[in-house]
């Protein structure tokens, strides 16, 4: 539910890891073959002399080296930047605000629903159950209205089902009750809770 | 919540977002580019390297394998390939996370791999008249092993197991469907 760029976390990946897989089989084969380090050295200094004629060209008069230099200090202060705004998004999208309405008759004015308010509602809803270890509810953005991740721990055994159908119904009762009706995601996760407290007994 | 947000939603809950390896290759293309950037700045300014200046670096590269010890270069090339195969196979595979969903007509509902086991569990327990202890069950995305160790003495049909396994997976609507295959073990144990 949260808005990590997916696509951008796949290309990229793909991108960088060709990368360092090919730069780790050269530095492999170098090492390994005699053959390929000549070929690599005679390539190598190919492209070291074209590249010195370019740094050559693009130095100014009177200035010791290529402006070049600063070009590529720049550039990587972008990447770097970049790869800052990558690791920032990774799970984005979480939000305090559940909803939020301007009103401009009466008394004007936004009214706002923090997302405490629908987390309080389950919670409570779900309070006195013995076959629930743990419940966390969290709002994320998702286009007008807020979406709700509902992660409930059943106790080892409860059926998934049971507590699916009456979360569910919670849910309902929230949309009914706060006029809202977002995507909502309905977790039955396992953790270490479920696995250290005691086991739901038959029924 | 209209169809196609449904299927999006559903199909971003059961793969992994690889943020893991995302922030890995963030953090050592952001510490490579900013060392460059240093190095070329100090170029740039007309300063004396920190390390090895772009021109020592280079003709150290082009150099190679002559320039560095064999041993190190190995080990190191080993090590970026390594990474690189993580980073690769990561944007490539499909990273299908151990978790089923389930038909429902508000939310959408997942659940932990972990989670059906139990109720499995709890089930073929029952069915086979056994202790906790002696029921193991693995769920996968396609299939549901169901092991059963009987109590010594006490037969333990499989097929029943495997018909109340089954109702099960079908009472708690899991989609789709995994196979089940239910193994009763040869020796028996001391019934507790």
């Amino acid at each position: 539910m949260n808005q990590t760029p997916r696509a951008v976390n796949r290309t990229v990946l793909v991108l960088a890891g060709l990368l360092f897989t090919l730069a780790g089989a050269a530095g492999l084969a170098l090492a390994a073959f005699p053959g390929f380090a000549g070929a690599w050295q005679r390539g190598a200094a190919e492209f070291g002399r074209a590249s010195a004629a370019v740094l050559d060209a693009t130095t100014l008069p009177g200035q010791r080296d290529s402006w070049l230099w600063i070009v590529a200090a720049v550039a990587m202060i972008g990447l770097v930047l970049l790869m800052v705004w990558w690791v920032a998004v990774q799970g984005k999208g979480r939000t305090g605000v559940f909803a939020r309405d301007y009103y401009d008759d009466g008394t004007r004015g936004i009214v706002e629903l923090a997302s405490a308010v629908p987390e309080q509602a389950v919670k409570a809803a779900l309070g006195g159950r013995t076959d629930i270890v743990s419940t966390s509810v969290t709002a994320w953005e998702a286009g007008h209205d807020a979406g709700l991740r509902i992660k409930v721990q059943p106790r080892l055994g409860a059926a998934p089902y049971r507590i699916a159908d009456d979360v569910s119904a919670i849910v309902s009762t929230l949309d009914a009750a706060l006029g809202r009706s977002g995507p909502v995601v309905i977790h039955l996760a396992a953790g270490a809770r479920t696995r250290m407290s005691r086991a739901e007994r038959v029924r | 919540m209209t169809p196609e947000d449904r299927a999006r939603i559903e199909a971003r809950e059961l793969t992994s977002a690889r943020s893991g390896a995302a922030i890995t290759a963030a953090v050592v293309v952001a510490l490579l580019c900013l060392y460059l950037m240093f190095e070329a700045a100090m170029k740039s300014i007309g300063q004396p390297a920190w390390v090895k200046s772009p021109d020592e670096w280079w003709a150290w590269l082009s150099g190679l394998p002559g320039t560095a010890d064999p041993f190190l270069l190995a080990a190191g090339s080993l090590a970026v390939l390594a990474l690189g195969l993580f980073l690769l196979l990561s944007g490539l595979l499909p990273g299908r996370r151990a978790r089923h969903a389930m038909p429902d007509p508000r939310a959408v509902v997942i659940v932990d791999n972990e989670v059906i086991a139990a109720t499995l569990a709890r089930r073929a327990r029952l069915e086979a008249g056994v202790a906790p202890e002696q029921v193991l069950v693995v769920v996968s995305r396609q299939l549901v092993e169901v092991q059963v160790r009987p109590t010594s003495g006490i037969p333990v049909a499989a097929g029943a197991v495997q018909a109340a396994v089954e109702d099960e997976l079908r009472t708690n609507r899991i989609d789709p469907l995994p196979e089940v295959k239910v193994r009763i073990a040869e020796s028996g144990v001391v019934g507790q």
